[in-house]
C-alpha cells in the first residue's frame, strides 16, 4: 500500500538527515457518531482521519511534525520539519529512550459483527429504542441526549530500529445524559460505557436495560431519597466509583512523565516523587493495575504507539506504590525499561505516557457479604460530580445512585453523598474487595498539549471502606 | 483552497442536498512545550482539513474531510448516509448569503515567525528572577486560513494568525503560580511578563499549610474569573440549555448575576478568538450574555434560533453553537481596592477540573491550584493548600461585589476553553470545603 511505503520512506528519510531515532505512524481512522438530543436525531457525524506523524530525536532534541498530504513530498517536508525543530532545542541535558527490541507484529482486535457490516438505520434504532422504552416509563424527563459514536483505527508504525507493526482496533461508545424531574427537584445522570471489538458491544454492554435501570433508580431517589448521611461511617462503592477513583488518584499520579514535571503546566504533576516506590499508599486489600491487555476493554491494545508490548503494570501493589507508567523518555530518565504506555489520539500528535484499562484488581467478596457487615453506611453505586486536584491527593466523589445501610441491609436512598477524602485517607480505608469486575465503564483521559482525550476503561469491582468521613 | 469548497458545496448540491456548507482549514501552527526550564519538544503541522455540514430532506449530516484525492466519493459517501438517516424536525436551516466582513487583520510578522525558542526562555527567565526553580508550558504560534462556501451564497476568507504562552512556575510542587501571554500583534506579545507573574505568585506561596473548610469572601484573579466566565459562555449555547446541561434554562430575562456583571460575546473584537464569521458564515458581532445581572440571550445558529423564537447570534460550530471570545465588562474598582474589600478571604489565583453535580441547578466545585492566600484587612497573611471550591454557579455570580477596572485576556488548557477578557473579582460568602484525612 502507497501510504505505507511513505511510513518506511519518512523513517529512512529522517535517519539519513541525521536523526539519532526516527520513528513514523500511518493512522486512519473511520469515526461515526450519533447524537439523539430528546427524540431528535439532531446530527449525524461521520468523519475520515488520515495522516502520517514523524518524531525525531536529533542533537538531544524531540521534534515531532505531521501531515494529511500523502505525497512523497509532504512527508518529506515534515521530515525535515521534525529534524530542524528538534535540532533547535539545544537542551542542557539531551533526551535519550530507554533500549527496545524491535518488534515486528500484526495485530487485530477481533469483531464477532463487524461495525462496518451495520448500517446507520440500524446504529440509529439502537438508540432510538432505548429513548422510546425510556418515555414509557411515564416519568418527567427533563432532558435526554444519549451518543453513540464508533471508530475503525487503523495503523502501521515503523521505527529506525527495525520495528514494524500494523494493527486495527474498533471500538464503540455509548453514552447518555438524562434529567428526571419530581416535585420541583431534579435528579442528573451521565454514564457511558465503551468496548473494543465491534456491534456485538450492544448486548454485551445491555445499554438498554442498564438506562433504564438507571431511570428508575433517578424516580426512586426523587420519590423517596433522604438526605445522606454526615460523619465517619462504612462506605460501599460500586464498579463506577472504584474505577474513577483508580483512574484519578492511582492511574495519574503513577504516570511517569507527570512525576517527572512534563506535564506539569497542563495536567499537573503528582505527590508522588521517583522515590516513593515502596511507600504505602493503600491497605494491604488494594492493588490497582493498568492492564491494556484485557480484552474487549475499550483501552486494549497489543503494542504501544513506541512499538513496545503491552503488559499489566502493578500501580499499587498491596497497598504500596509499585510501578510507574512509562514510556521510552521517562524510563530512560527513570533508569529502567518502557512497560508500553505510550499512546496517541490521533497521527497528528506525539505519543505521551498513558493509562488505558486501570482498575482495582479483583478478590472474591460478593457485594452482599460487604454489606451483610456493615452497621452503619452508605452503599454508592454510581456519582455524578467529580474532581481530583492536580497533584492527584484530594479526590472528590458526590453520589448519584447511593443507598443508606443499617445493620448489614440496603434501606432508603440517600441523595448527594459526597465523598471528600485524601489519596491515602481513600486507599487506606478499603477492606474488601469484590468479584464483580466491570471494566467497560468507559471515559476520556485528558492529556497534553494539545489535548488528547484518550479513551480509557473507568470500571473495577466494588469494594468497601471503613470508618470514612462522609457528608 | 477555495476551489475544494466549492467543490465539496456544488457537490452536495448536485447529489440533492438542500443546504451544504464547507470549511477548508489550512493549518501552519508551531508548537514548543518545555518543562524543567528546557525545550522537550517541538511541533509543527502541514495540514488542511475540510469540515463538511450538509442536509438532505431535513436528514443532517457533519463530517471532516482529509483525504482530497477521494473527495467525489467522500462526498457521496455523506449523501447515502444522510439519505438513510433520520429526520430532523428541529433543522431550521443555515443563514442566508452573501456577507459582508470586516477588514482582514493579521499580523505578517507573526505569520512569518519560524522560531519560538527565545519567547520561551524568556518567559523562563522572567520566573527564575522572581524565584521559580522549575517552569514547564507551552509556546503556540496558531496559524489558520478558512475557505468557506455555503449553498446560500456565503463566500468568505480568514487568517487567524496569533501567538500564545502558557507557562507554570514552581518554587516546589506545592508551591506554583501560572502565567499567560497572548496576542494577535507581535508587540502585545509579553512573555516574561507572563513568566514574573507566574514566578512572583510561586515565590509568594512558599509554604502553604492545609485550608480551612467555611464559607470566605473570595478575590478572584483574571485566571480563575477567566474559568468562571467560561462558564458562563459554555452554559449559554442553546444545544446545552436543551440538552438539559445548563443552569439557564428558562432563564432569559431574569436574573443570574449582580447587578455589576456584564459578560459578552465576541468574535469580531480584538482577541485571540477573533473570526470575521461563524460556521454558517454570519459575521460575528458582540452580544450581551448577561447584562447588568439580567441573562438576555442563549448562544444560537440558525436552527437553534427558530427554535426559541430569536435571532441567530452568529456562533453557529459545525451542529453546536458555541462562543467565540467573552468579555466581561470592566467594573471601577482598582486592583488595590478589590483586596482592600476583602477584609477576611481567600486570593485564589487558578482553578482547573470544573465539574457538575447537577447541570440544571449549577451546583458544582472546582479545585483552585497555584497559589491560594489567605487575606485579612486586605493583607495577605498566610498560604493555603488542598481547599476546593463548592458551590452554586448562579449564586457564585450574584455574589460578585466588585470588579476591577484592568481586564487580562486568558485563555487556558480546559478550564478557559475561549479567549476570556476577565477583571480581578470580588466575590462574597463563597463556600469552601476540603478533604478528610
Amino acid at each position: 500500500m502507497a501510504d505505507f511505503d511513505l511510513v518506511d520512506f519518512a523513517v529512512e528519510r529522517a535517519r539519513q538527515h541525521g536523526a539519532e531515532y526516527a520513528e513514523a505512524r500511518y493512522e486512519h481512522q473511520l469515526n461515526e457518531e450519533f447524537i439523539l438530543k430528546n427524540g431528535v436525531l439532531d446530527a449525524l457525524y461521520v468523519g475520515e482521519d488520515s495522516g502520517i506523524g514523524v518524531r525525531v530525536l536529533a542533537k538531544g532534541g524531540l521534534g515531532f511534525a505531521a501531515t494529511n498530504f500523502l505525497t512523497k513530498s509532504d512527508v518529506r517536508a515534515i521530515v525535515d520539519d521534525a529534524i530542524k525543530i528538534a535540532k533547535a532545542a539545544h537542551r542542557k541535558n539531551p533526551i535519550v529512550f530507554a533500549a527496545e527490541e524491535p518488534v515486528v507484529a500484526d495485530w487485530a482486535v477481533p469483531q464477532t459483527r463487524k461495525l462496518s457490516d451495520v448500517s446507520v438505520e440500524e446504529k440509529t434504532e439502537e438508540i432510538l429504542h432505548i429513548d422510546r422504552e425510556l418515555l414509557d416509563l411515564k416519568y418527567k424527563v427533563a432532558a435526554r441526549f444519549f451518543m453513540q459514536s464508533n471508530k475503525q483505527i487503523d495503523k502501521y508504525f515503523v521505527n529506525s530500529e527495525g520495528s514494524r507493526i500494523k494493527s486495527f482496533s474498533p471500538r464503540i461508545r455509548l453514552s447518555y445524559f438524562l434529567t428526571i424531574v419530581h416535585d420541583g427537584s431534579a435528579e442528573q445522570t451521565h454514564q457511558s460505557y465503551g468496548w473494543s471489538g465491534g456491534w456485538e458491544a450492544v448486548r454485551e454492554v445491555d445499554m438498554f436495560r442498564r438506562t433504564l435501570d438507571e431511570a428508575k433508580s433517578m424516580q426512586n431517589a426523587l420519590e423517596h431519597g433522604k438526605k445522606s448521611p454526615e460523619g465517619k461511617m462504612d462506605l460501599v462503592v460500586g464498579p463506577m466509583v472504584s474505577g474513577i477513583a483508580s483512574h484519578e488518584s492511582c492511574g495519574h499520579p503513577t504516570e511517569a512523565d507527570r512525576v517527572l514535571g512534563r506535564e506539569a503546566s497542563q495536567a499537573g504533576k503528582s505527590f508522588i516523587t521517583p522515590q516513593s516506590i515502596g511507600q504505602r499508599v493503600g491497605s494491604p486489600e488494594v492493588n490497582v493495575v493498568d492492564d491494556p491487555t484485557v480484552e474487549h476493554a475499550i483501552a486494549f491494545y497489543v503494542t504501544d504507539d513506541e512499538g513496545v508490548k503491552a503488559r499489566r503494570r502493578y500501580l499499587y501493589k498491596d497497598g504500596i506504590i509499585n510501578e510507574f507508567l512509562q514510556n521510552r523518555e521517562t524510563a530512560a530518565v527513570l533508569g529502567t525499561r518502557s512497560n508500553g504506555a505510550a499512546r496517541a489520539t490521533t497521527y497528528n500528535v506525539e505519543a505521551i505516557v498513558r493509562m488505558a484499562n486501570t482498575f482495582v484488581e479483583p478478590k472474591d467478596w460478593g457485594v452482599e457479604e460487604m454489606i451483610q457487615d456493615v452497621k452503619y453506611g452508605v452503599y454508592m453505586k454510581s456519582f455524578m460530580e467529580w474532581n481530583i486536584d492536580d497533584k492527584r491527593y484530594n479526590g472528590k466523589y458526590v453520589g448519584r445512585e447511593a443507598y443508606l445501610i443499617e445493620n448489614g441491609e440496603v434501606k432508603a436512598p440517600v441523595r448527594n453523598t459526597v465523598v471528600e477524602l485524601t489519596t491515602p485517607a481513600f486507599w487506606g480505608a478499603v477492606d474488601a474487595v469484590g468479584k464483580d469486575l466491570e471494566l467497560f465503564h468507559a471515559g476520556f483521559c485528558g492529556k497534553s498539549d494539545p489535548g488528547q482525550a484518550l479513551d480509557a476503561s473507568l470500571g473495577g469491582p466494588s469494594m468497601r471502606l471503613r470508618n470514612v468521613y462522609l457528608r | 483552497m477555495e476551489d475544494y469548497a466549492e467543490r465539496i458545496v456544488d457537490k452536495a448540491l448536485d447529489l440533492g442536498c438542500q443546504d451544504a456548507v464547507a470549511d477548508v482549514t489550512v493549518n501552519r501552527s508551531y508548537q514548543i512545550r518545555f518543562a524543567q526550564n528546557e525545550v522537550v519538544i517541538s511541533n509543527r503541522w502541514r495540514e488542511t482539513t475540510a469540515s463538511v455540514f450538509l442536509v438532505h430532506n431535513k436528514r443532517v449530516v457533519a463530517s471532516d474531510i482529509k483525504d482530497f484525492t477521494k473527495l467525489d466519493a467522500a462526498m457521496e459517501n455523506l449523501v447515502k448516509i444522510a439519505k438513510s438517516s433520520k429526520e430532523n424536525p428541529d433543522y431550521g436551516g443555515i443563514a442566508e448569503g452573501p456577507f459582508k466582513y470586516d477588514r482582514l487583520v493579521v499580523d505578517k510578522r507573526i505569520v512569518d515567525l519560524m522560531h519560538g525558542s527565545d519567547y520561551v526562555q524568556a518567559a523562563v527567565n522572567g520566573a527564575l528572577a522572581e524565584g521559580a526553580k522549575e517552569c514547564a508550558g507551552s509556546f503556540w504560534k496558531y496559524d489558520e486560513e478558512h475557505y468557506l462556501r455555503t449553498s446560500n451564497g456565503v463566500r468568505g476568507y480568514d487568517h487567524r494568525a496569533n501567538l500564545y504562552l502558557s507557562i507554570r512556575a514552581l518554587v516546589s510542587l506545592e508551591s506554583s503560580g501560572h502565567g499567560i501571554a497572548c496576542g494577535t500583534k507581535l508587540s502585545q506579545f509579553d512573555p516574561e511578563k507572563a513568566g514574573r507573574k507566574a514566578g512572583r505568585i510561586a515565590s509568594l506561596a512558599k509554604n502553604p499549610v492545609g485550608g480551612e473548610a467555611g464559607t470566605y469572601d473570595v478575590v478572584f484573579d483574571p485566571l480563575i474569573f477567566g474559568s468562571m466566565i467560561d462558564q458562563v459562555g459554555g452554559r449559554a449555547s442553546a444545544f446545552i440549555v436543551l440538552a438539559g446541561l445548563s443552569p439557564y434554562a428558562k432563564k432569559i430575562g431574569k436574573r443570574v448575576a449582580a447587578g455589576t456583571v456584564t459578560v459578552e460575546d465576541d468574535g469580531s473584537a480584538e482577541s485571540i478568538g477573533r473570526l470575521r464569521f461563524d460556521a454558517e458564515g454570519v459575521p460575528t458581532r458582540r452580544k450581551k450574555i448577561i447584562d447588568k445581572g439580567v441573562l438576555k440571550t442563549y448562544l444560537h445558529n440558525t436552527s437553534t434560533a427558530r427554535k426559541f423564537k430569536a435571532k441567530t447570534t452568529a456562533n453557529a460550530g459545525l451542529i453546536a453553537p458555541q462562543p467565540h471570545a467573552l468579555f466581561c465588562k470592566p467594573g471601577n474598582w482598582t486592583r488595590d481596592e478589590i483586596f482592600e474589600e476583602c477584609r477576611d478571604g481567600l486570593w485564589l489565583t487558578n482553578t482547573w477540573y470544573t465539574r457538575y453535580q447537577s447541570y440544571m441547578t449549577g451546583d458544582f466545585s472546582t479545585i483552585p491550584r497555584d497559589g491560594i492566600f489567605r487575606i485579612k484587612k486586605g493583607e495577605i497573611v498566610g498560604v493555603w493548600k488542598d481547599i476546593r471550591l463548592t458551590d452554586n454557579l448562579i449564586k457564585v455570580w450574584k455574589s460578585i461585589a466588585g470588579l476591577s477596572k484592568t481586564v487580562d485576556q486568558v485563555t487556558w488548557w480546559g478550564e478557559v476553553s475561549v479567549p476570556t477578557f476577565a477583571p480581578y473579582a470580588l466575590a462574597r460568602k463563597i463556600r469552601i470545603t476540603r478533604s478528610a484525612e
